[in-house]
């Protein structure tokens, strides 16, 4: 009887049952919601850790985990400046396990901005950008972009110094665009300082505005993974397949198993920073932007035109525009392959020196932003 | 049929969207003022520069008279500190500037803006900074 029920209860939920034989693996698939975001049959090329290094997996594991610990987060964080730091505070000492997931929270952040950049590499030395994967490539470096500005927003929040000073240095860059620098920064912050408009707006874009246009973009970058003939592979040769049930969803799993447990650790042995509350009538010295940014406050100090418009601006176009240019059809579906010495050499140059750049700018600037030695 | 209904469709879209686009543009600003007194000529003495570090600016009280020059680095905003007779230094990405303001080292491309300072009835110092005035600017008090 209670059987019975049970059964009826799964079968009108996933319509097949545990997927036991090739018939009900292959319906498992096509019947579930989630499932049916896979296709039936995988390359197994596409499953070999070695080729994809399970990047853009990891990036999409860490924004859920981002989502469930922003959310529990939400229930104690005021965004106003009056209680701000209070709540920063009430989430490290009077909320059980706040610290633990205001850690998770930012370390999540911290490896999705890494992961996506080193997915970006993944694809590139690849050359998995190619026909007919170009759109998804742009939609790839929305995501990027997007991940930065989520990244960027959630810094404000704690309003610490480490923040404030932080957004003060990046409005600030905004503010030398040409034409509309300042206007884009008068809308950001609300008005003419970083006070409660800003936080506000900055709340109002990291929770909601900002999730929600990187829900819609996966959505759209998973779903052309599929239209465009799944995973990038080399063309021509003829590949096995296997079935996605269970080799595909079990490895699935496996990956996310492994980053919850990279997240749990992180979270338990180092805490997340939080510097004295904001003061707009202290300075700290060195003054720093988030890590990522520090590539650009190093560059910027080079000249703010140069450093925080040209070369971002420049960056950005030529990712956007990368697929359009190299229309070479080449060399896709193998790492460093030769036909593409050039286009690798010339990319992992420009992505080594935006990480030394940002190296430098993390660990060899130090008070008044001259050079020191972190040892 | 088809023009109209795409008329309507095309006409409430822009509604709500242009309706959103102004809203966020706030028309009200709960700033602090830009134009505020910051303490009587007395509280600064002679030959001193003071940081008034609530409105991110420095008062100079010369023999000459007062001036005002702004505390906030014109290259990425962050505050700049003073040392008499050296002039300025920003913490942020190391520009450098003269004791009158003027860049002496980038990457700050233009000078700190001196601001209007004026006399109140009540006999107070009072600093406009949506006026910016020339380096031979003194304020007798």
């Amino acid at each position: 009887m209670i059987n019975d029920i049970a059964r009826r209860l799964w079968l009108s939920v996933f319509r097949v049952g545990w997927p036991r034989t090739r018939q009900t693996r292959v319906e498992a698939m096509l019947s579930s919601f989630v499932l049916h975001v896979h296709p039936t049959w995988v390359r197994v090329h596409a499953l070999r850790p070695t080729y994809t290094l399970g990047l853009g997996l990891v990036s999409f594991y860490l924004f859920l985990v981002l989502t469930v610990t922003g959310l529990a987060l939400m229930l104690y964080y005021v965004p106003h400046p009056d209680a701000a730091y209070r709540s920063m505070k009430d989430l490290e000492y009077a909320v059980t396990f706040g610290m633990f997931l205001r850690n998770a929270h930012r370390w999540a952040a911290h490896g999705m901005v890494a992961v996506v950049f080193l997915h970006m590499c993944r694809v590139f030395l690849t050359g998995a950008y190619k026909a007919p994967r170009e759109f998804n490539w742009v939609v790839g470096v929305l995501l990027l972009l997007l991940t930065l500005a989520l990244s960027f927003t959630g810094y404000l929040l704690p309003w610490d110094q480490l923040a404030y000073w932080a957004i003060t240095v990046g409005t600030a860059i905004v503010a030398y665009f040409p034409v509309l620098g300042p206007q884009v920064r008068y809308l950001l912050l609300g008005g003419h300082e970083i006070g409660a408009a800003a936080l506000l707006r900055f709340y109002v874009l990291h929770c909601l505005v900002l999730p929600l246009a990187m829900a819609f973009l996966v959505a759209l970058h998973f779903w052309r993974v599929r239209k465009d003939g799944g995973l990038s592979a080399p063309p021509g040769r003829l590949h096995r397949r296997v079935l996605a049930w269970p080799h595909l969803v079990f490895r699935e799993l496996l990956v996310l198993v492994l980053v919850l447990v990279v997240i749990h650790a992180a979270a338990l042995l180092f805490d997340a920073p939080l510097e004295e509350i904001a003061d707009a009538t202290r300075t700290p010295n060195p003054a720093k932007a988030p890590w990522y940014f520090l590539g650009l406050q190093e560059l910027v100090r080079y000249g703010a035109i140069f450093g925080g418009v040209v070369v971002p601006t420049g960056l950005v176009l030529a990712l956007l525009l990368l697929p359009y240019l190299d229309t070479h059809p080449r060399g896709v579906g193998v790492w460093f392959a030769p036909e593409r010495r050039t286009a690798n050499a010339v990319f992992v140059a420009i992505a080594l020196a935006v990480v030394a750049v940002t190296i430098v700018g993390t660990f060899f600037r130090g008070p008044n932003w001259a050079w020191v030695w972190p040892w | 049929m088809v023009a109209a209904g795409t008329t309507g469709l095309v006409a409430g879209a822009l509604g709500l969207l242009g309706a959103l686009a102004r809203s966020v543009v706030p028309d009200v600003l709960y700033e602090p003022p830009r134009r505020f007194p910051v303490g009587r000529p007395g509280d600064f003495p002679p030959a001193s520069a003071t940081f008034v570090s609530e409105r991110r600016l420095f008062v100079f009280n010369t023999p000459e008279g007062f001036y005002a020059i702004s505390a906030v680095c014109t290259h990425l905003g962050c505050n700049v500190n003073h040392e008499v007779g050296k002039g300025f230094a920003c913490p942020c990405h190391g520009s450098t500037f003269e004791e009158d303001g003027r860049v002496r080292k980038g990457p700050a491309a233009w000078p700190l803006p001196r601001f209007s300072m004026s006399l109140s009835r009540r006999g107070e110092l009072v600093v406009d900074t949506r006026r910016t005035v020339g380096a031979d600017f003194r304020l007798k008090a």
